[in-house]
């Protein structure tokens, strides 16, 4: 950490950060410049707040130099976590393509969309069942029994299940149901909820937040890896900016960045990021282009009568158009989609 | 236009509303809901300011349903526009790259860059000589000198040249030299450039405001169409959001919701956009994969010692290893690059074998 003391701080100020700077058992490293006096502070700074410095007399500012996670830190885990899942891993070769609608809406409409979505190349499910919608009033889900329908969709398709949790007292249900945990983007500071999900061991898919940064993200990540849990995957899902003519904004430059600074697997959300199912194949070629690690995508058989998100879900048919070309990309990216064991006895029975 | 009135808006202040609406030549259609009012503008309204009704008493809001712009619209010109750019085609099939340094910085400097992205495979030569620099005290640029140079290593390399022009006082003198002009993101909204460069007929490389959304951009765009020069290349270069891991955020939605909206060619400049040369091939293939018609890349033999913008400047051969799998994104698109001189002559070789 850099500490920028004010140009005319006195020889009492430097002394009082460089007595605080020993106190937190790291070592000082004085530079006396023209203008300015600057102190590093050397040694394990990640867990030390900037504030510690930011609030003594004389401080200009402080600049952190190392990052403020750790775990989730490439510098400290060079090679990519994989996050295995049925027969395929998320963060190797292979891309993974979860699929599926905003909501889990009846038995019928999941188990359909799942079998397209599986035939059409998808690797997981997505559905939710917990909706954190904006208005109180929209449909808020259809809780433990559509986890019920999402269980009897994975025994049909063999497909796993990733299903948004939104509170600590969903945990022990959904862990003993879903194969990945998805943490929302509302939620992505919700962080008795990420410690809680910290202590199990079931995949994680944690969201960016609106307006989160990627450096907040990953130290939303960094209290899941912390309890213990390492199986966690990070999701662009586009940000709030000040462009109308899409839902979000994606911030595309989020996924070399991301596979830059840490080791946890990038996917990324194009239905969400756009808003339009029409741009979502650009986005989703895009993003595999650009060295994600997946997609999530949402499909809905009628995106007309879907009670949530209809105007950013695909269609079954556009949804099988958009994996051939994201194929393509992968293929010259020398990658190639994750495909599904589907063990599960009744998966075998439905797809021999 | 759809005019939406207060709830509970007395009728007088309908009826002026469609008094207001008819002396523009517009018809009015008046919807009467529940709870409230509206009253459509039926007509050729993209040239009437929403203002205009906004200001009347009893409207709550107004709604532009067609487009502000005409000119730049795909619903006016459906096909793409295609153009040629001394000697290749923009807004086709094939993609092209324009690659070069931020600056001129002397005449040694952009012969060799030039030569460098020539060999590694740009179909066209950047090089700014007047430079926007945010601080007044960084430099400025040679100026017309560096036009000169700019030309000599047109004439050597083949490639046409891409040159910001910042005032409508360096048009006349800049026509002699470039084959496009760029208007940069700072001037994005300086009307009296964007008109000044409408009067003449070379092709424009128009970027988008850090701060513009999509549709300021496509009106921006308008005028300089509709003072008379179609030839005008968009170009998303990233925008200013609250993220600070990189210079700007590239919308990449930008490149679809474009394609969508206009017919001219849309491209990408992933050094701006990202501001970081570890992520600009990445963003480049991006680029291409969601459909950009070509790219912008910012290259230096020795970006450590660039004037301007060598954090985000690639060396050629970083550029070379880019090119490669831009072209092979390309082709897993259905698109392919532009050929360089070298592959047509091969081309037509083959062709009489």
């Amino acid at each position: 950490m850099m500490i920028i003391m004010k140009a005319n701080a006195t020889p009492q100020q430097v002394e009082a950060v460089i007595a605080q700077v020993k106190s937190e058992g790291l070592n000082v490293h004085l530079s006396q410049g023209v203008e300015a006096t600057i102190i590093g502070a050397i040694g394990e700074t990640h867990s030390i707040p900037p504030d510690r410095f930011e609030g003594l007399d004389g401080v200009e500012s402080v600049q952190r130099i190392t990052q403020p996670y750790k775990l989730a830190s490439r510098q400290f885990h060079p090679e990519d976590t994989r996050v295995t899942l049925d027969g395929f891993a998320v963060g190797g070769e292979e891309i993974a393509i979860i699929a599926g609608p905003c909501s889990v809406e009846s038995r019928s409409q999941i188990v359909e969309t799942a079998l397209a979505v599986k035939e059409a190349g998808a690797c997981a499910l997505r559905g939710g069942v917990f909706k954190p919608r904006t208005s109180p009033y929209s449909f808020q889900g259809l809780g433990e029994e559509g986890l019920e329908f999402l269980a009897e969709a994975r025994d049909r398709t063999g497909l796993p299940i990733v299903v948004e949790i939104m509170s600590q007292v969903q945990l022990e249900l959904m862990a003993r149901l879903v194969d990945v945990l998805q943490v929302g983007a509302r939620n992505m500071q919700n962080f008795n909820l990420l410690r809680a999900i910290g202590e199990i061991r079931t995949p994680v898919l944690l969201k960016r937040g609106l307006s989160a940064t990627v450096e907040e993200l990953l130290m939303s990540a960094e209290y899941i890896l912390s309890g213990g849990n390492r199986q966690v995957m990070l999701c662009e899902r586009g940000i709030r900016t000040f462009e109308t003519s899409t839902r979000n904004t994606t911030d595309i430059n989020a996924i070399p960045v991301m596979k830059n600074l840490t080791h946890l697997p990038v996917l990324l959300d194009p239905s969400h990021s756009t808003g339009h199912a029409d741009l979502v194949p650009a986005v989703a070629r895009a993003a595999v282009a650009a060295g994600a690690d997946g997609l999530i995508v949402e499909v809905h058989p009628d995106p007309a009568h879907a009670v949530s998100d209809g105007k950013q879900s695909l269609k079954p048919e556009k949804f099988a158009q958009m994996v051939d070309q994201v194929g393509q990309i992968a293929q010259v990216m020398g990658r190639r989609l994750a495909v599904v064991r589907g063990e599960h006895p009744s998966a075998r029975q439905g797809w021999t | 236009m759809m005019i939406i009135m207060h709830p509970g808006a007395p009728r007088e202040q309908v009826d002026q509303v469609i008094v207001e609406i008819e002396k523009h030549q517009l018809s009015a259609h008046v919807i009467e809901g529940v709870e409230q009012t509206i009253v459509g503008a039926v007509g050729d309204g993209h040239s009437i300011p929403k203002e205009i009704f906004e200001a009347l008493p009893g409207v709550m809001a107004v709604q532009r349903i067609t487009q502000p712009y005409k000119l730049a619209s795909r619903q006016f010109h459906e096909h793409d526009s295609v153009f040629q750019l001394d000697g290749f085609s923009v807004g086709g099939r094939e993609i092209p790259i324009i690659a070069g340094p931020c600056s001129v910085e002397s005449r040694e400097q952009i012969l060799e860059v030039a030569q460098a992205v020539r060999e590694a495979g740009a179909h066209a030569l950047r090089g700014g000589v007047f430079k926007p620099r945010t601080s007044p005290y960084s430099f400025q640029g040679l100026g017309e000198q560096g036009l000169e140079y700019l030309v000599e290593a047109r004439e050597k390399t083949g490639m046409p040249i891409v040159v910001e022009v910042v005032a409508v006082s360096q048009i006349g003198m800049m026509q002699k030299y470039v084959d496009a002009f760029q208007i940069g993101a700072r001037n994005m909204q300086n009307f009296n450039l964007l008109r000044a460069v409408g009067e003449t007929r070379t092709p424009v490389l128009f970027k988008r405001g850090m701060s513009a959304t999509i549709e300021e951009m496509l009106m921006a765009s308008e005028y300089i169409i509709s003072a008379g020069n179609t030839r005008v290349i968009l170009c998303e270069r990233g925008i200013r959001t609250f993220e600070t891991a990189t210079r700007n955020t590239t919308d990449i939605n930008a490149i679809p919701v474009l394609k969508r909206l206009t017919h001219l060619p849309v491209i990408i400049d992933p050094s701006h956009s990202t501001g970081d040369s570890s992520y600009v091939a990445a963003i480049a293939k991006a680029g291409v994969a969601a459909g950009a018609d070509g790219i912008m890349v910012e290259v230096h033999p020795n970006p450590a010692h660039a004037i301007s913008d060598g954090k985000q400047s690639l060396t050629p051969q970083a550029f070379a290893v880019m090119v490669k799998q831009v072209r092979a994104v390309a082709e897993a698109v259905g698109r392919g690059l532009v050929p360089l001189p070298q592959e047509k002559v091969v081309m037509r070789t083959d062709a009489g074998a």
